[in-house]
């Protein structure tokens, strides 16, 4: 006994001692100042494009210069191949009526914060050049005398068979979203997940603003190309420290939950593939760095993303 | 290529037969358990000739016809000379140490080193009960850690096995265990090494200008040799240790015929955790062991046969278990190895050895995540065959010449997946079949008493063939297709020569000027993700997009032995280059290997390295040990990677150093220590991060263009060993009499890390907190894993 318990001690000792992490400094060199562009276009959407610039490591990292690093006083247009639009410089405290929700999305904020940040983007009112289906959309940025281009497509969009939700068997009020889903047959097809719940809290407005994607939101069809199947998604906003561990990732029987998947090219999926590797394996030794592939022509980091939605509305009861 | 032999033969024939010679042939064995020794030297004075053993233990010399004082030297024990009367072609078996008396204590005045005569570029014998004696991490006696202690070896990383020689990647080494190709010498993450010290008899590693009988890898080879087991009695050893133990049992078939052994040894990690951790402690129902096991037998059939029977079975198994039961996960990995042999004596100049060789790897994951299961399994099974000749026409040559044959059957990865009822489509498994084969000869030869040669050529030849799915990858406007290969359909052959030279030239003073080239093709890869070496890289074949890998290798050396050999002293410089390396792509993940071919991940490129070694080492005496120095540069240059322009590959080190040193107090104490200074590893790190979608990315900048600090630190042992002899009354004189204990024991005890050194394993950026809340930050974080760490082990023997 009194041996078991002299391996015991080593035993703890060694798991204790063999993971020992510390902060250092090291030299990590090859920093390069680059342009981010980050852009969207959807359907029956305006086109939107934010740019900033890569920080090294070792920057300040507050929300100042955060705010701080978008980039106005770039020439950045649109064409969808017959019509060029050049899109103008918007800002958060100053946003075209009808844009907050999609600006407070991708900003980050909520809408009411937008008046108390000045955040700046680039956008058109011009409806020729919003988002249609079918077509393709080739976005150029001028900054400080380089040009960076780009070129995306908003596919057809694949809608859901239906949409239910489940209860888990340990917890009868709560569980995951799921929905039945047919993938067109020999295609290539990606998708995105993200959702928004709109029930409606006690001031009359939904409990989201905002879509929310969910942990590990692209996927494509290398798996399942022309099946028919039901999978299921978790409530990504039932996390944190104030949700009790058996709820957590579920959604409560009576809310009510917009589900929107979009549909997007091989080089965007690839893009955001390779980025939600990053978020999951960032530090990991295992992994090899996970440097995300671009469709940005010029020297810029980031995306010009298209996306085909399709809505579909779960109401959480079985 | 058949009548340049026969030339060869004749040539050599007609000179060795030119005046009235005699061959003396025959075993050497060790008295006291009748072991075969290798490379024991059997030398004729008066003449000036000499030969050694080869790895069975067997000679042959053949010198004019007359009577020879000849002095049988073997490392460790007292030349013994014998009067042999040479009338004839004379066969003679040396039992080395028989005269000893039992009561003298053993003599280690040693044989004179032969460092500076022989070809030997870049080869290093290691003998196992000096790996014994060294500072050994938790007790466990490894030689794979030693060997990283030598010039021009470096380890991948803490504990590591797997090992970088002159900058050839870790599958670039050849390593046999009785002729039987190891693919993953690693136990625990690669913190043991497969080979079990009680169980092998000898280790020789060659860096560099390797000779034609050794192929199929560009770097190094490390010929790992298992003990035969005691042909005189039946005898038992073992260890006791903190995480691990293991015994031996050997003993004679048939006295002084046959014998065998068997060595197991197993890690009981596993049943201290259980005993250790509570329910409710994040690694309950977690565990990982390893065990394995080694098996020898060998019979002589008479003076001219000998058969012999080794095998190997190792098993590693890991284990995770989530408390909560929503996810667990099992990992056993492990490598199983037969050899059969046959040695046939022809004559006494014309020695052959027949081997017929099965080794299997096999890596597995399994996972289960409420109703998902996924079942990953990679493997290699190969099946040899070799014949190897070795000729002794006269004492001036030594040729050997054989053909090699493997039929390898690679399982890069086969998945499987399913949800509930639906199976997931994941493709195939993947399996490649090819044929690997290679003939060779090597004359040995003397010129003159100054100039030495080794001259060799070998021809290799691989064929990548069928059933075999190739997917062909599309892009947006093309769909993905495949091409289907049926069995037998030869894919893709390759074939090339393989010229090999090493040369001594003898100058005064004991010194000599060595100079070697070997020219390689190596026809498989070990395809690795990660910075740290896993089970979980993957052995991938030559095929018809991965060519094989093409390098050569030059190096030259001085070699100087100091106050009667003493002292042996050398510095080597070395190039070496390397072609169709292989890396994944950036971003490749294993995950993508489904309906895919893993070659599809794979990128292509060229490597060299350059450098100086130095070695001080002093064999004899009560202080033993060495001092390696290396200065190197590795780089890398891929036209998919880093844009192109070269890098340094991940183990390049610009100084290694190290300094091992033994003390024997007295006939009770040893002291050892080792202590190791090695430029830090590279690696890639983050240059740079943004911000898209409200996520933080990073932009990661050269390729290893980040250095971690230097790695150093020094281990201690000291072993106390008990009483060798007993005194007793001769019952005849009343003579008090010591007489050898049967039993014998020894406390090993040693200290890891003994500054506790906190090494980096590896770096990572780590971010914490929220950006919009302002308490956002980023740093570098190193991880460390030994600490110091004592430890003791008991072994015994009887």
């Amino acid at each position: 006994m009194k041996q078991q318990h002299i391996f015991a001690s080593i035993l703890a000792a060694l798991l204790l001692l063999s993971s020992c992490t510390k902060e250092v400094v090291i030299d990590i060199p090859g920093y390069e100042e680059q342009l981010v562009i980050d852009g969207q276009i959807e359907t029956g959407q305006p086109p939107f494009v934010m740019l900033s610039k890569s920080k090294e490591v070792y920057a300040p990292t507050d929300l100042n210069a955060f705010l701080n690093g978008f980039i106005t006083g770039a020439t950045v247009t649109v064409s969808d191949g017959t019509t060029t639009v050049q899109l103008d410089e918007i800002c958060s405290n100053n946003l075209p009526p009808g844009t907050e929700e999609m600006a407070a999305a991708m900003f980050g904020i909520s809408v009411a914060d937008l008046s108390n940040y000045n955040i700046c983007a680039y956008s058109t009112f011009n409806t020729a050049i919003w988002g249609q289906v079918g077509k393709t959309y080739t976005l150029t940025v001028d900054y400080e005398g380089k040009t960076y281009t780009a070129e995306t497509s908003i596919l057809a969009p694949t809608t859901f068979d239906s949409v239910y939700w489940k209860p888990e068997t340990d917890t009868p009020d709560h569980g995951f979203s799921w929905v039945t889903l047919t993938d067109p047959a020999n295609q290539y097809d990606a998708y995105k997940w993200e959702i928004k719940r709109i029930n409606t809290t006690a001031n009359g407005s939904t409990v989201d603003e905002s879509f929310t994607p969910t942990f590990s939101p692209v996927f494509d069809d290398e798996f399942f190309d022309g099946l028919t199947f039901d999978f299921g998604y978790e409530n990504p906003h039932a996390v944190g420290p104030n949700v009790p561990e058996e709820y957590r990732f579920l959604y409560p029987e009576g809310d009510t939950v917009v589900i929107k998947l979009s549909k997007m090219d091989r080089n965007v999926y690839e893009y955001m593939e390779k980025k939600y590797t990053q978020l999951a394996t960032a530090g990991n030794p295992f992994a090899t760095p996970t440097n995300i592939p671009n469709n940005i022509s010029g020297g810029a980091l980031g995306v010009w993303a298209g996306y085909s939605p399709s809505f579909d509305t779960l109401a959480c009861y079985e | 290529m058949y009548r340049l032999i026969t030339c060869a033969f004749a040539l050599i024939s007609f000179f060795s037969f030119s005046q009235q010679n005699c061959t003396l042939s025959g075993y050497i064995t060790n008295a006291s358990d009748g072991e075969t020794i290798i490379d024991a030297k059997v030398f004729i004075p008066s003449i000036s000739k000499g030969v050694l053993t080869n790895t069975y233990g067997f000679y042959s010399l053949t010198v004019p016809c007359g009577t020879y004082q000849v002095e049988f030297r073997i490392g460790g024990m007292e030349t013994e000379t014998r009067e042999i009367v040479l009338d004839g072609d004379v066969q003679f078996d040396f039992e080395a140490g028989s005269n000893v008396q039992e009561v003298d204590e053993v003599v280690v005045n040693g044989e004179a080193s032969d460092n500076t005569k022989s070809t030997k570029i870049g080869q290093i014998e290691l003998d196992i009960e000096e790996i014994k004696k060294l500072p050994a991490f938790l007790g466990e006696v490894d030689v794979v850690k030693t060997i990283q202690l030598l010039p021009g070896v470096s380890s991948a990383s803490e504990g590591g096995q797997g090992f970088y020689v002159r900058g050839g990647g870790p599958d670039q080494n050849l390593v046999l265990l009785d002729e039987a190709v190891v693919y993953n010498a690693a136990h625990l993450f690669g913190f043991f090494s497969v080979f079990n010290s009680d169980a092998v008899k000898s280790v020789n590693l060659i860096k560099g200008g390797m000779p034609a009988n050794f192929g199929g890898r560009m770097s190094s080879v490390l010929e790992v040799n298992m003990n035969e087991g005691n042909y005189k009695r039946l005898s038992v050893k073992g260890g006791l240790g903190v995480i691990s133990s293991r015994v031996t049992v050997e003993g004679p078939l048939k006295k002084d015929k046959g014998s065998f052994m068997v060595s197991g040894r197993r890690t009981y990690i596993d049943v201290i955790m259980k005993a250790a951790i509570s329910d409710t402690s994040p690694f309950a129902g977690s565990s990982y062991y390893f065990y394995d096991l080694n098996l020898k037998m060998n019979y002589k059939l008479g003076k001219k046969d000998r058969i012999y029977l080794s095998g190997y079975y190792g098993k590693d198994e890991f284990v995770f278990n989530d408390p909560s039961g929503d996810f667990n996960a099992t990992m056993p990995w492990g490598n199983g190895i037969a050899a059969l042999r046959w040695n046939h004596l022809f004559s006494n100049k014309l020695f052959m050895n027949v081997t017929g060789t099965f080794t299997d790897y096999l890596f597995s994951f399994g996972s289960e995540q409420d109703e998902f299961r996924f079942k990953l399994k990679s493997g290699i099974r190969d099946l040899g065959g070799k014949v190897d000749f070795t000729y002794f026409p006269n004492p001036r040559h030594k040729i050997k010449f054989g053909t090699h044959y493997t039929f390898h059957t690679f399982t890069p990865t086969s998945v499987s997946a399913s949800q509930e009822d639906v199976v997931f489509d994941t493709g195939l498994a993947q399996q490649l079949k090819s044929h690997e084969t290679a003939a060779y000869i090597l004359d040995e030869f003397d010129l003159n008493e100054q100039w030495r040669f080794n001259v060799g050529l070998r021809y290799s030849t691989f064929s990548h063939v069928g059933p075999f799915t190739r997917y062909v990858k599309g892009d947006i406007s093309t769909p993905d297709s495949t091409i289907e290969y049926q069995k037998g359909d030869l894919i893709k052959f390759y074939q090339g020569l393989e010229p090999r030279l090493s040369m001594r030239y003898m100058l005064p003073d004991n010194s000599s000027i060595k100079a070697g080239y070997s020219y390689n093709y190596q026809y498989v890869h070990l395809t690795s993700l990660s910075a740290v070496s896993l089970p979980t890289d993957i052995w991938f074949p030559t095929t018809n997009i991965a060519k094989p890998q093409i390098g050569w290798q030059g190096s030259i050396g001085y070699f100087k032995n100091l106050k009667e050999n003493r002292y042996e002293t050398s510095v080597e410089v070395y190039y070496k280059d390397m072609r169709n390396l292989i890396e994944y792509k950036e971003g490749a993940l294993p995950s993508d290997n489904v309906n895919d071919n893993t070659d599809n991940l794979l990128t292509f490129g060229r490597g060299w390295s350059y450098g100086a070694e130095f070695f001080v080492k002093k064999a004899l005496g009560k202080l033993t040990g060495w001092v390696g120095y290396t200065w190197s540069k590795t780089e890398r240059v891929f036209e998919d990677l880093n844009n192109g322009e070269p890098f340094a590959a991940k183990y390049d080190r610009r100084h290694d150093l190290s300094i091992v040193a033994s003390y024997e107090l007295n006939d009770r104490w040893t002291f050892s220590s080792s202590f190791i200074y090695a430029t830090g590893n590279t690696l890639t790190l983050p240059t740079s991060w943004y911000i898209q979608g409200q996520d933080l990315l990073f932009n990661y900048g050269q390729r290893n263009s980040t250095r971690m600090s230097p790695y150093h630190r020094l281990d201690i042992s000291a072993i106390w060993y008990s009483k060798a002899y007993k005194e007793q009354e001769d019952p005849t004189t009343g003579e008090t009499i010591k007489v050898k204990k049967r039993f014998k024991s020894n406390w090993a005890f040693s200290v890891y890390n003994v500054y506790n050194r906190a090494n980096p394993y590896f770096l990572y950026v780590d971010n914490d907190g929220d950006f919009l809340q302002g308490d956002f930050e980023i740093s570098v974080k190193q991880v460390t894993l030994f600490p110091i760490i004592p430890s003791v082990t008991w072994n015994f023997e009887f």
